[in-house]
């Protein structure tokens, strides 16, 4: 029965992905203000940076608002009463190589899914690199608790996951979505991550508790390197929910685009 | 005898007044400063401060040494140790001021939607505001320095811009910056940041479209007036 569900929510938003895209690209013939002006009077450069920035901007839609917003207050109390205080916790107990070396760790059996992504993106290069670096780091960096691969070798991982995967075959981001714990994310890369977890080797711990414990640790973990990072957006920000949104789409937007 | 203290003492306090009138009219508003460094006092000990850390630009034509050069400069700063936190954020303030265009970002910020619905006079103010708000917001930011190492990239040239790449590690993180940097005059200043490909002129101005679709140009600027909510 849940599973049912969980298949019928994953398709319904699918289809609302899909019919994103293609409002996107009718959005994209937008008419073309006229450019190359050389030597431009100030009102000029003002136009000319403002078609640069329209070109950035990101479509956004967001016609679950009102439970988007309820998930994120939920999430910013979640973040500010619990997540926070047990990172600063963490940090103060455990020292930071340490932390370090656990967030290698957890990068190293991640590997799996970035490999295949970049296979099915078409990046056989990056995909070869991922490699050489999980054969390298698991051995010469004792299961991957150091990365030498980065710091001997100088192989930079490749962050491809399957949302972007998905984008390159011609995805919209579709609807945004805010999801519990999990933060910021939109209908496709919500997709994406569900998907992933079937090369996260933790899901395959069992008994359960300890898969998800394990999870749970690894999030403690990479927030111990980022308190204040989310305070610090906040603080920045006159509508914090607005804001993430905008920094989330644009974030991704860029990862598919490179 | 006792008339002349008192004209001495008369004199004395018009002197005070009249220099402290002085003072006030040379201290330049916020818009102001951001068009302008402020006029070097050189019996104020910031200025001496100033004078120690802050670098002489050698070819102003030269985005990229400008860009690496104020990095130095603040990161100088925020290794010293003998100095108290509001000196040094006063003393980086003053060093970052001169590269960055605000009055252009604010103009930008709002966009051709929403400029021309501003008034001037709520144009100068939208302009302040949110300079104030820009500023907070690099300084809390700065405050995290810690230790990364940053290397500047050849910057790429488009249109009338440039775009300066910068790259932070962080605790075994890479964190790619972009400054955006327009001519004026002689020199080049920054109007846009991008933090891992988030612009934040895009982000403000995501937020001020939000507001604005829903409410009018005085509810904004009552708004940014606002300190931020706890």
């Amino acid at each position: 029965m849940k599973s049912n569900l969980c298949l019928i929510l994953i398709m319904a938003l699918a289809t609302m992905g899909c019919s994103a895209a293609k409002k996107n690209a009718a959005d994209k013939t937008a008419p073309v203000v006229a450019e190359n002006a050389p030597e431009s009077s100030p009102d000029d450069e003002f136009g000319l940076l403002e078609d640069e920035l329209d070109e950035q901007q990101i479509k956004i839609s967001d016609p679950l608002r009102p439970f988007n917003k309820a998930m994120f207050n939920v999430n910013d109390k979640l973040y500010l009463w619990v997540i926070d205080p047990f990172a600063r916790g963490c940090k103060r107990v455990v020292p930071e190589p340490a932390r370090v070396s656990i967030r290698h760790f957890f990068n190293n059996i991640a590997a799996p899914a970035r490999f295949v992504n970049c296979h099915l993106q078409g990046k056989h290069k990056a995909a070869g690199r991922e490699l050489h670096r999980f054969a390298y780091n698991t051995t010469f960096g004792i299961l991957g608790f150091s990365d030498p691969a980065r710091t001997k070798l100088g192989l930079e991982p490749a962050e491809e996951d399957l949302g972007q995967t998905l984008a390159k075959y011609g995805a919209g981001t579709g609807i945004y979505i805010v999801l519990p714990v999990l933060g910021p994310s939109n209908a496709r890369d919500a997709i994406g991550m569900i998907g992933d977890q079937f090369l996260n080797p933790v899901r395959y711990v069992r008994p359960r508790d300890v898969s998800i414990a394990i999870s749970a640790s690894r999030i403690a973990n990479e927030n111990t390197f980022r308190i204040g990072e989310y305070k610090s957006l906040k603080d920045a920000s006159y509508d914090p929910y607005v804001a993430m949104r905008q920094a989330y789409l644009q974030y991704r937007d860029k990862k598919v685009k490179e | 005898m006792k008339n002349l203290c008192y004209i001495l003492l008369i004199l004395l306090l018009a002197a005070a007044a009249f220099a402290a009138g002085q003072d006030q009219t040379d201290e330049p508003d916020e818009i102001q400063a951001a068009d302008q460094a402020p006029p070097a006092d050189p019996n104020d000990p910031n200025n001496i401060l100033l004078e120690k850390y802050d670098v002489v630009i050698k070819d102003p034509n030269d985005p990229n040494e400008i860009l690496w050069a104020k990095w130095n400069a603040v990161v100088r700063v925020l290794q010293s140790k003998d100095m108290e936190k509001k000196v040094k954020e006063s003393l980086i303030d003053r060093i970052v001021t001169p590269i960055f265009d605000f009055p252009l970002m604010a103009k930008l910020v709002l966009g051709r939607k929403h400029w021309p619905n501003f008034s001037p006079p709520q144009r100068e103010k939208f302009t302040k505001l949110f300079t104030r708000k820009l500023k907070d917001s690099y300084r809390e930011k700065i405050s995290h320095y810690t230790d990364e190492k940053a290397s500047v990239k050849p910057l790429r040239k488009k249109n009338t811009t440039v775009i300066i790449p910068m790259n932070l590690i962080s605790q075994g993180k890479e964190i790619a910056i972009i400054y955006k940097l327009r001519k004026i005059g002689k020199t080049w200043k920054i109007y846009d940041v991008e933090i891992q490909g988030v612009s934040i002129l895009l982000t403000y101005r995501s937020q001020f479209d939000d507001v604005l679709a829903g409410s009018s140009v005085e509810d904004l600027l009552e708004r940014l007036e606002k300190p931020a909510a706890p």
